[in-house]
């Protein structure tokens, strides 16, 4: 009998230890389990055909569509100030019958990626990085790129195969925060247009007033890795350097001296470095407070995408002394200023049909309808949308977007990053802090520098293959 | 269990299993067998896979290639991996401080002093805090003009006079170990006060009849009593230093000449995506910890062995 009672304990506790484990399993999935055999949209989908592509969609003949989806994104401070409920309440004015769960991740970049590999995170996300080849086993094509990109905007970036599997929530333009009355106090009347220009411009702010002339947040790290937007159509004017030649060339970053290029790019931050144009201790800089302080004209310039702009104007009593400018490097006579998207939506190619279809009904509300770009102050997604007025410095400078890599070259660019560990556009914070570093210390020249990364780039060449154009 | 079956030949398994051998042996597998299954599915499974993933060149998403023991070879080829390794000699010694500092306090509490547990409850504190905080506590701390700066300059220095405690890459180890050294020296402290308590008080005073002094005290009665926790405390410090991770990874990112060995994996696996490369470093420090921990034993068998005798 004591046998009996002994098995029948195990068996209980393993029982309900495995009821635990499914319990936990069916919560993390149920957005794409539960609702997954909901007959009426079933039906729906049998009646109107498979799923439409993001042009076929005709948001209007939807409304009736019900299911539970999950949204993981990276937008924690939008989560918290109820900017996402409130645009989740709106929608579901139109969808009533969509619910949709959504989860903040602070650490996006790398929870995210972990987050893919296990297959069931939810049912739509903002792409992390992954390789370009892999994007068709995690997620659900929107549509091809020719009939996307005639209704969108920078949908490019995630295109493989000629399908397009993210479309972004909202577009970055790239160019410089500054204070309009700290520029206006140092008694600079035009702004800058190339690196020396700058530079001086810099030296003005020192002089005149008690402003911070260049402001490198190099504690926060990511906000160092910001400056690699840059270095594309910014820094020579070609929108296909950037994912086509960048890793065929030999010798990236020689200086090509004519202020241009990604030698003078990165010259500006050794310059103003060595030059004490930055911060006293820029070991200790806080994020969270150059907000403000940028807002109070307590500092010149900071070097950081458009996405930045909305944040800083929101920080302190002065939002009107913000101001926006174009990247100061100008090649052939012209300013380019690159766009793109920032992070782009995706649908899970593992949920159910019915939560891809509520998926890609939500993503197109969200581009669509939300005004959520517009709000953020991103540049225009949807082609020919409204654009804020910070862009207004903008006028007369080139707008371009960088062009996608070439078939079969889509992985390069990565492969580069990772084997050469520069990691330009993918959070290679440690180089660019490496310059304020050598441009503090004197350990070594930018030329050192440059020296060093260009034979990492030719070693990764031969690592991996890739044909030099000389 | 089948040996035991063979010897009594008579009983059916079942029988042995009811009587009283059986229960004891199905109890013990009972109470075993979650505490078992949790260190396996947790901590050797996860270990076996870190030790397979050391063979590939791989990311976390995409193909896997098999690339035996190059990634081995990178480790120890490149500057930056091993080069780390020499950080750890500043949190070693700073965990030697940390232990002199936590045995010479613990040894003075554990005679009467007025206040004793005030002290302990307030030495022991960092301790209590999370060490992500406490990186915060620490940026500020440390900040140009802010709260070190000037306490500093309440006592006296001159504000130019001080260093930049982080961006000065003569010194910024120094203050981060020291951050470690403020959060760990109090749990070490209150370890070696429990290990003074169990000494018999008679021991004192018949040592004092004889006349010894507290410093032969100490080294005579209280050092040999002690030496299983201090050996533990030591071996705990050293592959703690080994590893040290929090204060730079949160307080300087890594930056600036502070990345060990720990924030190097980190990066190279989450931000180069080298996730083979990065679990073979994971495998040399573990064999690089298990090195130094059984040289430890040796050195204080060899050292004990003569205070002993």
């Amino acid at each position: 009998m004591k046998l009996k009672k002994v098995l029948s304990i195990c068996l209980a506790s393993v029982l309900t230890l495995s009821l635990v484990a499914c319990g936990n399993e069916t919560g993390g999935q149920s957005s794409s389990e539960d609702t997954g055999k909901s007959d009426v949209t079933a039906e729906v989908i049998a009646e109107r055909g498979d799923i439409p592509t993001y042009t076929q969609l005709d948001l209007s003949k939807y409304t009736d569509t019900a299911a539970t989806i999950k949204f993981v994104h990276h937008k924690t401070d939008r989560a918290e100030d109820g900017t996402m409920d409130k645009m989740v309440a709106e929608f579901n004015k139109e969808f009533p019958n969509i619910k949709v769960e959504m989860e903040a991740i602070t650490d996006y970049a790398e929870d995210a990626l972990l987050r893919l590999s296990t297959g069931d995170w939810g049912d739509v996300m903002f792409i992390p990085a992954v390789d370009k080849s892999d994007l068709a086993t995690y997620f659900m094509p929107f549509d091809s790129l020719d009939n996307l990109s005639k209704e969108l905007n920078f949908v490019d970036s995630w295109e493989f195969d000629g399908k397009c599997y993210g479309i972004p929530y909202m577009a970055n333009a790239q160019g410089v925060l500054y204070n309009k009355k700290v520029f206006s106090d140092a008694g600079i009347d035009k702004l800058p247009t190339t690196p020396t220009e700058f530079l001086a411009d810099l030296k003005l702010i020192k002089d005149n007033t008690d402003a911070i002339p260049l402001y490198t947040n190099y504690a926060a790290g990511w906000t160092m890795g910001a400056w690699d937007a840059y270095i594309g159509v910014v820094s020579n004017g070609d929108n296909t350097f950037m994912n086509q030649k960048f890793v065929h060339t030999a010798e990236p970053f020689k200086d090509p001296g004519d202020d241009t290029g990604i030698y003078n790019l990165y010259r500006i931050l050794f310059d103003a470095v060595a030059n004490d144009l930055i911060e006293d201790d820029y070991t200790t800089t806080d994020w969270e407070g150059c907000k403000g302080m940028l807002n109070r004209g307590e500092i010149g310039t900071m070097v950081l995408g458009s996405w930045a702009y909305a944040q800083m104007q929101e920080a302190g009593d002065t939002p009107e002394n913000v101001g926006y400018m174009p990247f100061p490097m100008t090649v052939g006579g012209k300013q380019y200023v690159a766009a793109g998207g920032d992070y782009n939506y995706c649908i899970n190619v593992n949920a159910s049909d019915n939560n891809k279809l509520a998926a890609l009904i939500f993503v197109k509300w969200m581009v669509e309808k939300s005004d959520w770009c517009y709000n953020e102050g991103g540049y225009t997604v949807v082609k020919g949308g409204k654009n804020p007025d910070m862009y207004a410095a903008f006028n007369g400078c080139e707008v371009a977007s960088d062009q996608p890599a070439k078939a079969g070259e889509e992985t390069y660019l990565n492969d580069m990053n990772a084997e050469s560990e520069l990691s330009f556009n993918a959070g290679g914070n440690d180089k660019v802090q490496r310059i304020i570093e050598a441009a503090a210390t004197g350990s070594e020249t930018l030329d050192d520098i440059y020296a060093d990364w260009t034979s990492k780039w030719n070693a990764a060449q031969e690592e991996l293959g890739i044909s030099v154009d000389q | 269990m089948t040996k035991n079956v063979t010897v009594h030949r008579k009983r059916s398994f079942i029988e042995w299993l009811r009587s009283r051998d059986g229960q004891k042996v199905l109890v013990m597998i009972a109470f075993m067998v979650v505490p078992l299954l949790l260190l396996l599915v947790f901590t050797y499974i996860p270990f076996a896979e870190t030790v397979k993933f050391s063979f590939f060149n791989m990311k976390y998403v995409g193909v896997r290639k098999f690339v035996g023991l190059k990634n081995y070879a990178k480790v120890f080829s490149r500057s930056d991996c091993f080069g780390a390794l020499k950080l750890s000699l500043y949190y070693m010694g700073g965990s030697v401080v940390q232990l002199t500092l936590a045995l010479y306090l613990a040894t003075i509490l554990s005679f009467k002093v007025k206040g004793g547990n005030l002290f302990k409850g307030f030495m022991f504190f960092p301790f209590l805090i999370n060490g992500i905080a406490i990186g915060f506590i620490f940026k500020f701390f440390y900040t140009r003009g802010f709260v070190f700066d000037t306490v500093l300059q309440w006592c006296g220095f001159e504000l130019e006079n001080l260093p930049y405690w982080l961006k000065d890459r003569s010194i910024n180890n120094i203050s981060l170990v020291g951050t470690s050294v403020w959060r760990y020296f109090g749990q070490n402290m209150v370890l070696f006060i429990g290990a003074i308590m169990s000494v018999d008080g008679e021991l004192y005073e018949a040592a004092m009849l004889d006349g010894a002094n507290r410093f032969q005290q100490f080294k005579y009665i209280i050092l040999p009593s002690i030496k299983t926790i201090f050996v533990l405390n030591v071996i705990l410090s050293i592959s703690g230093s080994l590893s040290a991770f929090e204060p730079p990874f949160v307080i300087t990112d890594g930056a600036n000449g502070t990345g060990t060995y720990f924030v190097v994996m980190h990066e190279i696996a989450h931000t180069q995506q080298k996730v083979g490369l990065a679990s073979a470093m994971a495998v040399v420090l573990l064999l690089i910890i298990f090195t130094v921990t059984i040289l430890q034993k040796l050195f204080f068998k060899y050292v004990f062995k003569n205070s002993d005798a």
